[in-house]
C-alpha cells in the first residue's frame, strides 16, 4: 500500500493529472458558458469528435500545426453556431440537437476520414495515426525557469502549449463573464430573459454567442485530443469526455472556479486509474472509474445542495 | 386542421427530412466514389446510390433486379434489436426522461442472457425463457439507478445513463477477458452457448432470422397496449405532456417516472437477449453495438407511438443495410448511416421546419370551415324559409 | 357623472389619451372610449378593480400594445407608440408589477444593463456603473445600494432599482404598476416620500392601484376606470373614499341566478386560524377562519391580492402555511398529497387551467380521465375497460355540452370555454364532497359561463359544499348563498344571506373602508 502511494507523490503522477484534465476543462467551460446563457449543449462530445478530426486532418495536409489547431477551433465554432441554427431557429429542442450531433459525431468522424484519406493517400484510413508525426503537433513548452525547481518543474513544465492554454481561458472566461458586458448579458439573458430583452438587449444573438463560443472550448478539447493527448486521430478516442463535462459543471456550481476544480477531480479519477493498469489492475476496470466517480460526484453535490437549502429555509424562517 | 390534412402534412414533412439526407448522402457518396473524372466519379455515384436505395430488396445485376427473399430475411433480423430499442426510447421519452442507457442496456441484457445460456443448464423450451427474461431483469435493475436518482435527488437522468453506459461496457469487456474468454479461439468471446438455449431460425434462408422477430412484434403489440390501454401507460404519456396537471390530477409522478425507465430498461435488455440467444452461438460483444442510438432515431421517427416503431425499424435496418452494400459494393465507408441518421433525426424533430407550409394548411381548414357553415346556415334558412 | 373642474386647458397637459378603445382579436373589449390625461408634475391615480382595463391603458401608453381606436399625444406631438423603445425615447418609463431584474447580478449592473459604461474597450467599467447609481440614487433620494446582489435586497429596495432604472433612461413620466402589492407598510411610507420628492422635481407619476387609502394620501387627481370604460377623472381632495367606491365597484347589469334558497346542513369544510406568509415575507392569509357546509355555496369576495389565491394553494397543497388547520370531514388535508386530498373528496377547478386543468396536447377523454383511471369501473385487471371509458368521456361530453369534434379531439383545439367545461366535467363529476372553483368563469364565453354557474348551483343543491372564489363581482354576489369578503389577508366581513347586499356595501368592505367586528366575522365558524 505504502509503495503504492509512493507512486502516486511523484510529479510524473501530478503532471499526467493536469494534462488529463485539459480536455475536459475546455469542454467544461463550454457547459459552463452555455448554462450561464440559460440551456445545456449536450452536443459538445460530438462537437470534440468532429473537431479532433479537422485538427488533425488540417494539421496533416498543410504540414503546419497551428493552422490544425486553427481548423480545429473553426470546425468547432462552425457547429457550434449550426446546433444553435436548428434549436433557436428551427425550434429542435436542443437535447435533441445534441444527440443528433454525438450521433453522427461517432460513425461519421470515421467516414469522413476514411472517405479523404482515400482520396489524397489512395487508401482508406480508419485514423490518421499513421499520418500524423510530432512536428504536427502542438508542440509542449518547458518553461524556462521553472522547469528547475524540484518537483514542481517536473508537474508544471513541459505540458502542451494548450494544456497552459485551457487554465488561462479558465480565467480568461471567469473575467468575460464578471468582468465585460458580454458577460453581463449572457448571465441577464440566462436568469431572465425578459428583464434582458426589456433593456434592449437582443436574447437571440447572445444565446447563438453561447452556443458558438462553446463550440469553440469543444474545438480546443478536440485539438487536444487528436493533436497532443494522442498522436493522432482515431475513433471514439474523446471517450465520453464532452458527457463528463457535463457534470463538472454541475458540481462546479456553474462557475469556472469550480468547474476547473471537478475537472481535476476528473483527471486524477482517470490517472488513478491508468497508474492502476500500470501496476498491473486490468485496464478494463481502471477505465470505468472516471465515470464512477462522476456519477458519485453528481450524487454527493445534490446531497450536499439539498442540505444547504434545507439550512437556508430553517435560517429565514427565523 | 382536418386530421386527415395533420396526417398528410406530417408525411409530407417526413419525406422532405428523408429527401435531404439523401441529397446529404449523395453529395458525400460523390466525394468519396471512385473515378477519376466528373462522370465516372457521377456513374460511380449512381451505382452506390442504386445499391443502397433498392440493394437491400433486390439482388442488382447488370441486366436488371431480381428480388432476394434472403435479403428481405436479412432485414427482419436486422430489425430485432432496434425495435426492442425503439420501444425502450419511446416509453422513457413519452414520460419526458431522456435516459440514454438504452445502448448499455442492451449490452448488459446480452451478456446476462449469455451467462444464463453458457453456465446454467435447462430445458430446451423453458432455457431461451428464463435466460432472456433474467437478462430483461438485470437492465430493469440497472435503470433503477438513473431513474431513483433523478427523482430522489435531482441528478440529470440523461449523464447519469451516458456514464452508465461506459461503466457496464468496461465491466463487461473486463469479466469477459479475464475469467469467461474462452482461451481456445483467436478471438475474445466467451463458451459457446448450450444447444437448448438458442433461439431456432425461424425460416431457412441463412439468414438468421429467429422466431426472436415474432417475439419483437409481439412485445410492439404488448408495449403499445401498455401505452394506450393501460393506467400505468396512460400515467406516463400524461406526465410527459404536463407534469403539474398530472400531479394535480392525483398520479404519483415520481413512482410513475421510475416505472417508465425501469420498464424502458426491461425491453432494452430482452433485446439484447434475444438478439443474443438468435443469432450467435457465443457472447463476443466488445463495444457498445450502437443499437440504442438507432433506437432514439426510431423513436423520434415514430413520435414515440409503439406501433410505428416496425415501420421505422424497418426504415432504419434498411438503410442500415443499403449502406452496408454501397461499402462492399461501391467502396463508400458504410458509417454513412450515421450522417444520414443524424439529418433525418434533425429535420424530424424541428418543430418549425416547414412551419410555413403548416401554417397555410391550417388557415386553409379554418376557410373552409367557414365556408361550409355558411353554406349550412344558408341552407337552413332556405328550408325554413320553405317551411313558412 | 361629474367631470369637475379636474379638466383643463390641452397645453397643460404632457399626456393626452383621446377615445382609446382596445379590442382583441378574441373580440374582448380591454378598454372602451377612454380618455386619459396627464399633467405635467403630479401624481395620478389609474384606480379599478382587475380586469377593469387599467393595465391595458398603460401598457399602451409604454407601447407594449397599440390601440385599435385613438390617439395618443405626448407633450403635443401626435404619436404612435409602436414599441417600448419608442415610448422610452419619449420619455416614459414603467415599473412593472413583476420586477425585471436579474437575481445574481448586482444593483449596478441592473441598472446598466443593455447600456454598460465601458473601458479601455471590452472591459466593464464597474465602478462608473457604481457611481451612475449613486449619482441618481441621491439625485432622487432613493437609497439603495449599487454593489449588493439583487437577490439579497429587499424588496422595496428593489423597486427602487425599477425606478431607477426608468429614471437613468430618461424617463420624464413614471407609470407604476400597483407598486404598493409587494411592500410591507413601512417601505409603502417611504415609496411615497420618494414619490412626493420626484413630483417636486416635476416628473409626472401614474400610480395605477386600487388602494384608497393610498391614492388618497400622495395623488392629485385620479381616473376611474370600470369594465374598460372610464368613470371620470376628478381632483383627489374633492371626492371621498364612498364616492370612489361607489363608482369603482359596482356593476352596470346585475346578473340574476335562479336557484332555490340553500339549506345547509353539516359543516364540510372547517378552517381555522390558516396563516401563510409568502416568499417576499409578506403575511397574505391572517388568522383566516370559516366554514363551508352541506348545500350551500360560500363565495370569497375580494379585490386580488388580498389572499384568496394563497387560501385555495394552500387547502389544495401549493402552498405550506405557517400556522392554522383546514379539515374536511374532520380529516386534516394541509400538507396531504394531491392524490389524497382528492381521495378524501375534494375537487379542484384551477385558476390557471392551461398549466393545472388540462394536458392541452391529449384527448378529451384522456383529459376526464386523468383523476379516476385507477378506478375500478375503467379497469378490467390490467387493461383500460375501453368501452367503459368512452361511454364515459361521451356521457359527459353530453352533459357537460362540450363543443367539439369527438372525445378524441385534442383539448388545445376547444374554444377557452369548452376547454373549461372539460375541466369542470372532470372536477364536478368524481362525486366530491367539496368544490374548490377558482375563477371559475373567468375569460369564457357567455354560454359556457352560463353553464358553468347553473351546474354549480345544481351540485350545491345536492348536498356538495362550495367555495367559490371570484373577482367576478355578479359571479360572486349572486352565485353565493353567504360570502366573505378578503381584506389584506383577513377576512373582513361575512354575509350570510348574499341577497340583500348592495354594490356599494361590497364596496366599502372590499376596498378596506369598513370591518365588520370580530363576532359578526365569527359567525361564519358555525360550531
Amino acid at each position: 500500500m505504502l509503495n503504492f502511494l509512493k507512486l502516486l507523490l511523484t510529479p510524473e503522477f501530478f503532471f499526467s493529472i493536469l494534462r488529463i484534465s485539459a480536455p475536459i476543462l475546455f469542454a467544461t467551460l463550454g457547459a459552463i458558458i452555455v448554462e450561464k446563457a440559460g440551456f445545456c449543449n449536450i452536443g459538445l462530445e460530438g462537437i470534440m469528435m468532429f473537431s479532433a478530426l479537422a485538427g488533425s486532418m488540417v494539421s496533416y495536409y498543410t504540414g503546419s500545426w497551428l493552422l490544425g489547431l486553427l481548423g480545429a477551433l473553426l470546425m468547432g465554432t462552425l457547429l457550434g453556431f449550426v446546433m444553435g441554427f436548428f434549436a433557436f431557429q428551427l425550434k429542435t429542442d436542443i437535447t435533441l440537437v445534441g444527440i443528433a450531433v454525438n450521433m453522427m459525431g461517432s460513425g461519421g468522424t470515421l467516414f469522413l476520414c476514411k472517405v479523404i484519406t482515400n482520396l489524397t493517400e489512395g487508401k482508406a484510413m480508419a485514423s490518421t495515426t499513421g499520418l500524423i508525426t510530432s512536428g504536427l503537433c502542438i508542440p509542449n513548452i518547458t518553461i524556462p525557469l521553472i522547469s528547475k525547481i524540484p518537483f514542481l518543474g517536473g508537474v508544471l513544465s513541459g505540458h502542451s502549449l494548450l494544456t497552459y492554454l485551457a487554465f488561462l481561458i479558465c480565467g480568461l472566461t471567469s473575467v468575460i463573464l464578471y468582468k465585460t458586458s458580454l458577460g453581463l448579458n449572457i448571465r441577464a439573458v440566462g436568469e431572465n430573459p425578459n428583464a434582458a430583452s426589456s433593456v434592449g438587449v437582443s436574447v437571440l444573438k447572445i444565446k447563438y454567442v453561447a452556443i458558438m463560443y462553446s463550440g469553440l472550448m469543444a474545438g480546443f478539447g478536440g485539438a487536444f485530443m487528436s493533436m497532443s493527448y494522442a498522436q493522432g486521430w482515431s475513433q471514439d478516442m474523446v471517450a465520453g469526455r464532452g458527457f463528463i463535462a457535463l457534470a463538472a459543471q454541475a458540481m462546479g456550481s456553474g462557475e469556472c472556479l469550480g468547474g476547473m476544480l471537478s475537472s481535476l477531480v476528473f483527471g486524477f479519477a482517470q490517472a488513478l486509474g491508468i497508474k492502476f493498469s500500470a501496476i498491473g489492475l486490468d485496464s478494463n476496470l481502471a477505465s470505468p472509474i472516471p465515470y464512477a466517480v462522476t456519477i458519485i460526484g453528481l450524487v454527493i453535490f445534490a446531497l450536499s445542495r439539498r442540505s444547504r437549502d434545507k439550512k437556508q429555509r430553517l435560517t429565514a424562517k427565523k | 386542421m382536418t386530421k386527415r390534412r395533420q396526417v398528410v402534412f406530417t408525411l409530407v414533412r417526413g419525406a422532405v427530412a428523408i429527401l435531404i439526407a439523401l441529397l446529404v448522402a449523395t453529395v458525400l457518396i460523390f466525394v468519396s466514389a471512385d473515378g477519376a473524372g466528373f462522370s465516372e466519379k457521377l456513374a460511380a455515384t449512381g451505382e452506390a446510390l442504386r445499391q443502397m436505395l433498392a440493394g437491400p430488396l433486390f439482388r442488382l445485376s447488370k441486366t436488371g433486379a431480381s428480388f432476394d427473399l434472403k435479403r428481405l430475411t436479412d432485414i427482419f433480423a436486422a430489425m430485432i434489436p432496434i425495435i426492442f430499442t425503439g420501444l425502450s426510447v419511446c416509453i422513457m421519452f413519452s414520460a419526458n426522461q431522456f435516459n440514454l442507457g438504452a445502448e448499455g442496456g442492451i449490452m448488459l441484457g446480452a451478456f446476462v442472457t449469455a451467462m444464463i445460456a453458457i453456465y446454467v443448464p435447462m430445458a430446451a423450451g423453458l432455457h431461451p425463457v428464463a435466460a432472456v427474461l433474467i437478462g430483461s431483469l438485470s437492465v430493469a435493475v440497472m435503470m433503477l439507478l438513473p431513474a431513483l436518482l433523478k427523482t430522489r435527488l435531482g441528478v440529470s437522468e440523461m449523464v447519469c445513463s451516458l456514464m452508465l453506459n461506459y461503466i457496464v461496457m468496461y465491466l463487461i469487456k473486463f469479466l469477459l477477458n479475464t475469467y469467461l474468454a474462452d482461451k481456445t479461439k483467436g478471438q475474445i468471446q466467451s463458451y459457446e452457448f448450450l444447444k437448448t438455449s438458442l433461439i431456432a431460425p425461424m425460416i431457412d434462408t441463412g439468414a438468421k432470422l429467429s422466431w426472436g422477430f415474432l417475439v419483437a412484434l409481439a412485445a410492439v403489440v404488448l408495449c403499445g397496449l401498455f401505452m394506450y390501454r393501460t393506467r400505468w401507460g396512460y400515467a406516463i404519456r400524461m406526465i410527459g405532456i404536463n407534469q403539474a396537471f398530472s400531479r394535480y390530477s392525483g398520479m404519483k409522478v415520481s413512482l410513475v417516472i421510475v416505472m417508465s425507465q425501469v420498464v424502458g430498461g426491461f425491453l432494452a435488455g430482452m433485446g439484447g437477449g434475444i438478439e443474443m440467444l438468435g443469432r450467435y452461438n457465443t457472447f463476443s460483444w466488445s463495444s457498445l453495438p450502437g443499437y440504442g442510438w438507432t433506437g432514439i432515431t426510431i423513436a423520434i421517427l415514430a413520435g414515440n407511438n409503439c406501433y410505428a416503431v416496425p415501420l421505422a425499424a424497418f426504415f432504419m435496418a434498411y438503410l442500415s443495410k443499403g449502406c452496408d452494400l454501397m461499402a462492399t459494393y461501391a467502396k463508400v465507408p458504410s458509417q454513412l448511416i450515421d450522417i444520414i441518421q443524424g439529418v433525418i433525426f434533425l429535420f424530424f424533430a424541428a418543430e418549425q421546419f416547414l412551419s410555413h407550409y403548416r401554417q397555410k394548411l391550417v388557415v386553409k381548414s379554418a376557410q373552409e370551415e367557414l365556408a361550409r357553415k355558411k353554406l349550412e346556415n344558408a341552407d337552413k334558412k332556405e328550408g325554413g324559409a320553405a317551411n313558412a | 357623472m361629474p367631470e369637475g373642474k379636474a379638466a383643463a386647458a390641452d397645453e397643460e397637459y404632457v399626456v393626452q389619451m383621446k377615445g382609446i378603445t382596445k379590442v382583441y382579436p378574441n373580440g374582448v373589449a380591454a378598454n372602451q372610449k377612454v380618455d386619459f390625461c396627464l399633467r405635467k408634475g403630479e401624481i395620478h391615480a389609474l384606480m379599478g378593480e382587475n380586469g377593469a382595463g387599467k393595465s391595458t391603458l398603460m401598457k399602451m401608453l409604454f407601447g407594449l400594445e397599440q390601440p385599435t381606436e385613438g390617439e395618443i399625444t405626448i407633450r403635443g406631438e401626435k404619436l404612435s407608440l409602436s414599441s417600448p423603445s419608442v415610448a422610452i425615447a419619449h420619455g416614459i418609463g414603467m415599473v412593472h408589477q413583476h420586477f425585471m431584474l436579474v437575481p445574481s447580478l448586482t444593483v449596478a449592473e441592473n441598472m446598466v444593463l443593455g447600456m454598460a459604461p465601458r473601458k479601455s474597450g471590452l472591459f466593464l467599467d464597474h465602478a462608473k456603473a457604481v457611481e451612475i447609481t449613486k449619482q441618481y440614487a441621491e439625485k432622487y433620494n432613493l437609497h439603495v445600494e449599487p454593489e449588493a446582489k439583487v437577490m439579497d435586497i429587499p424588496v422595496g429596495m428593489k423597486q427602487k432599482v425599477e425606478i431607477l432604472k426608468a429614471l437613468v433612461r430618461g424617463a420624464q413620466i413614471l407609470i407604476l404598476d400597483e407598486p404598493t402589492a409587494v411592500l410591507t407598510t413601512q417601505e409603502t411610507a417611504e415609496l411615497f416620500k420618494e414619490l412626493i420628492h420626484l413630483k417636486e422635481q416635476g416628473y409626472t407619476i401614474v400610480f395605477i392601484s386600487h388602494k384608497l387609502n393610498e391614492i388618497m394620501q400622495i395623488t392629485d387627481r385620479l381616473t376611474i376606470m370600470r369594465g374598460g370604460r372610464s368613470m371620470g377623472v376628478y381632483n383627489t381632495c374633492d371626492v371621498t373614499m364612498e364616492e370612489i367606491s361607489r363608482l369603482m365597484v359596482g356593476r352596470d347589469v346585475v346578473l340574476n341566478v335562479q336557484k332555490d334558497k340553500a339549506v345547509p346542513t353539516d359543516t364540510v369544510l372547517r378552517v381555522r386560524g390558516l396563516e401563510y406568509v409568502n416568499e417576499w415575507n409578506k403575511k397574505m392569509l391572517d388568522r383566516v377562519s370559516f366554514d363551508v357546509r352541506k348545500g350551500e355555496i360560500l363565495g370569497v369576495a375580494g379585490v386580488e391580492g388580498n389572499g384568496q389565491k394563497e387560501l385555495v394553494d394552500a387547502l389544495f397543497h401549493f402552498n405550506t402555511p405557517s400556522a392554522g388547520t383546514a379539515a374536511v370531514n374532520g380529516v386534516s388535508i394541509l400538507g396531504l398529497s394531491q392524490q389524497r386530498i382528492r381521495e378524501l373528496g375534494v375537487s379542484l377547478v384551477p385558476e390557471d387551467r392551461m398549466l393545472f386543468g388540462i394536458a392541452g396536447a391529449a384527448s378529451i377523454e384522456e383529459n376526464v380521465l386523468s383523476d379516476r383511471s385507477a378506478d375500478k369501473r375503467f379497469n378490467r385487471g390490467p387493461l383500460f375497460n375501453m368501452k367503459a371509458i368512452h361511454a364515459e368521456s361521451d356521457r359527459l361530453i353530453e352533459e357537460y355540452a362540450v363543443l367539439c369534434k369527438s372525445r378524441r379531439q385534442h383539448v388545445s383545439m376547444l374554444s377557452g370555454g369548452n376547454i373549461q367545461k372539460v375541466v369542470v366535467a372532470r372536477e364536478f363529476s368524481n362525486d366530491p364532497v367539496l368544490i374548490l372553483a377558482d375563477q371559475p368563469t373567468r375569460g369564457i364565453d357567455v354560454g359556457a359561463t352560463e353553464f358553468i354557474r347553473k351546474k354549480l348551483v345544481e351540485l350545491s343543491r345536492s348536498g356538495i359544499a362550495v367555495l367559490l372564489v371570484s373577482a367576478d363581482l355578479n359571479e360572486v354576489m349572486e352565485l353565493s348563498d353567504s360570502l366573505i369578503v378578503m381584506h389584506n389577508g383577513k377576512i373582513a366581513a361575512y354575509f350570510e344571506d348574499t341577497a340583500a347586499l348592495t354594490d356599494d356595501v361590497m364596496g366599502e368592505y372590499m376596498l378596506g373602508l369598513k370591518e365588520q367586528s370580530a363576532d359578526e366575522i365569527g359567525r361564519v365558524c358555525h360550531d
